[in-house]
């Protein structure tokens, strides 16, 4: 308590209401305040003397500054709100706020929309080049199945040509057409006849008229079918089946085929 | 100019905290003249002082999360807080270009002989008050507390050891204390 006194006595309670200490002489003050309620009580009569000493010496202000200040207090409100309380907005940051925030939304809005186009250039780009591969595997596929059907063609002649039970029989041009040639298999265990169309030379039919197949059986001509002559036609041709004969013979017929062979077109023969 | 509002200081305190308009208004119908009178003193000079006495109610109003009732009287923090700011612009190199006419070394007696229908009257009798106060205590109360001169500062201008200032300060609020009381 006696160093209360003389703490007191220091007159340094009155330099710290005053305003008349450096900063860390204030701290010293402060925490000694919180340690000693008396001291708090000593510093509010100080502090009440000096409070009324400058009301007694107080000047009163122009009049009309008190709404200039109540005014800038007004601002001051707007800019620091407090949760719960009725604020006072002030217009023009508001109206600020609400310029820059349209800003914003209009450059976000331009920005997207070249997003937006670029987007779908590049995508009507990558469907371009997706129906370009689609159409080059579909080609690509096209040529597979072709050289598939070339090289079966193949397979079938050359299995044909190299079975031993296959007899090769060459129909060789008559006097309606010297050129004309063409070979015929004939396998009588199997009862198969095939032509060979690749090794065909005929002349080509019109629409109206099919070579047909003769099979000579005892003197006797058999039906074998139609073919047509068609330069892009390669593999073998499975004829009728008959397991005898003496000779083959071609004549043109009208479309389908006839009953009997017309003598006077018979475009090549060959006997076995 | 409407009438004038005022409250306790814990209401005012309250009413400051929630922003309340209510609240600025009676801070500045109940504070302000109190103020100006630092400011005045302090600056001397008519529209400076106005200036400062609106930036003093900004500082307190903005800055009123700082004021911790704990550290002392609501009054006693704006009376920092004006007298910080007006001493900062006397010392600032505008203000003293701009004030070379005028009379730095001006007293507090002075300027309350030129604005004396000023001073508060029906609050006390100030003649009664200033013969109460010794001319070398109310000279040294006056250089710290309305001129912002700090104790060292003081010593220097009277010429009196630093000792002296302490213990003429601190018999001149005694006296006040018993004046007031």
């Amino acid at each position: 308590m006696e160093d209360l006194r003389s703490y007191i006595e220091s007159g340094i309670l009155e330099l710290y209401a005053a305003g008349d200490l450096n900063p860390t002489e204030r701290l010293e003050v402060e925490a000694m305040l919180i340690k000693h309620p008396t001291l708090k009580t000593e510093l509010a009569d100080i502090e009440k003397s000096l409070e009324k000493y400058a009301k007694a010496y107080s000047i009163a202000p122009p009049a009309a500054l008190r709404d200039k200040v109540l005014g800038n207090l007004s601002t001051a409100i707007a800019e620091t709100p407090i949760a719960g309380n009725d604020i006072i907005t002030l217009p023009t940051r508001r109206d600020s706020f609400f310029k820059y925030a349209f800003a914003a939304s209009v450059a976000l809005l331009i920005l997207s929309l070249g997003a937006l186009v670029s987007l779908y250039s590049r995508l009507q780009e990558s469907r371009q080049q997706l129906t370009a591969l689609q159409a080059s595997n579909q080609q690509f596929s096209n040529r597979v199945n072709f050289m598939d059907e070339k090289l079966s063609e193949r397979e079938q002649i050359l299995n044909v040509l190299r079975n031993p039970e296959y007899k090769m029989v060459k129909l060789k041009g008559t006097k309606q057409a010297p050129q004309a040639s063409m070979m015929v298999a004939f396998n009588p265990a199997k009862k198969e006849v095939m032509i060979d169309m690749a090794a065909m030379e005929m002349p080509a039919n019109d629409t109206e008229h099919q070579y047909q197949l003769w099979a000579l059986v005892d003197g006797k001509p058999v039906d074998l079918g139609v073919f047509d002559m068609q330069a892009d036609d390669e593999g073998m041709k499975k004829m009728k089946a008959i397991d005898n004969a003496q000779a083959f013979a071609v004549t043109l017929e009208p479309r389908g085929g006839s009953q009997s062979p017309t003598m006077e077109q018979m475009m090549v023969m060959g006997a076995i | 100019m409407s009438k004038k509002k005022t409250i306790s200081e814990d209401e005012l305190v309250r009413a400051i905290r929630q922003r309340d308009k209510f609240g600025a208004e009676a801070l500045y119908d109940m504070y302000s003249a109190s103020l100006y009178g630092i400011i005045y003193r302090i600056v001397q000079h008519d529209e400076i002082a106005e200036d400062l006495l609106q930036e003093t109610f900004v500082k307190i109003w903005n800055s009123f999360t700082s004021f911790d009732p704990a550290k002392g009287r609501l009054f006693t923090w704006m009376a920092n807080v004006a007298r910080n700011l007006s001493i900062d612009k006397i010392r600032s190199k505008d203000f003293r270009n701009s004030s070379k006419n005028q009379d730095i070394e001006n007293t507090v007696n002075s300027i309350d002989e030129q604005r004396s229908t000023a001073i508060n009257p029906d609050l006390l009798d100030v003649k009664e008050l200033v013969q109460q106060l010794k001319p070398d205590q109310k000279s040294v109360l006056d250089l710290v507390y309305f001129r912002g001169y700090t104790h060292v500062e003081a010593a220097e201008e009277l010429g009196i050891p630093l000792g002296t200032v302490k213990t003429r300060m601190r018999m001149a609020i005694i006296t006040l204390r018993k004046f007031f009381n």
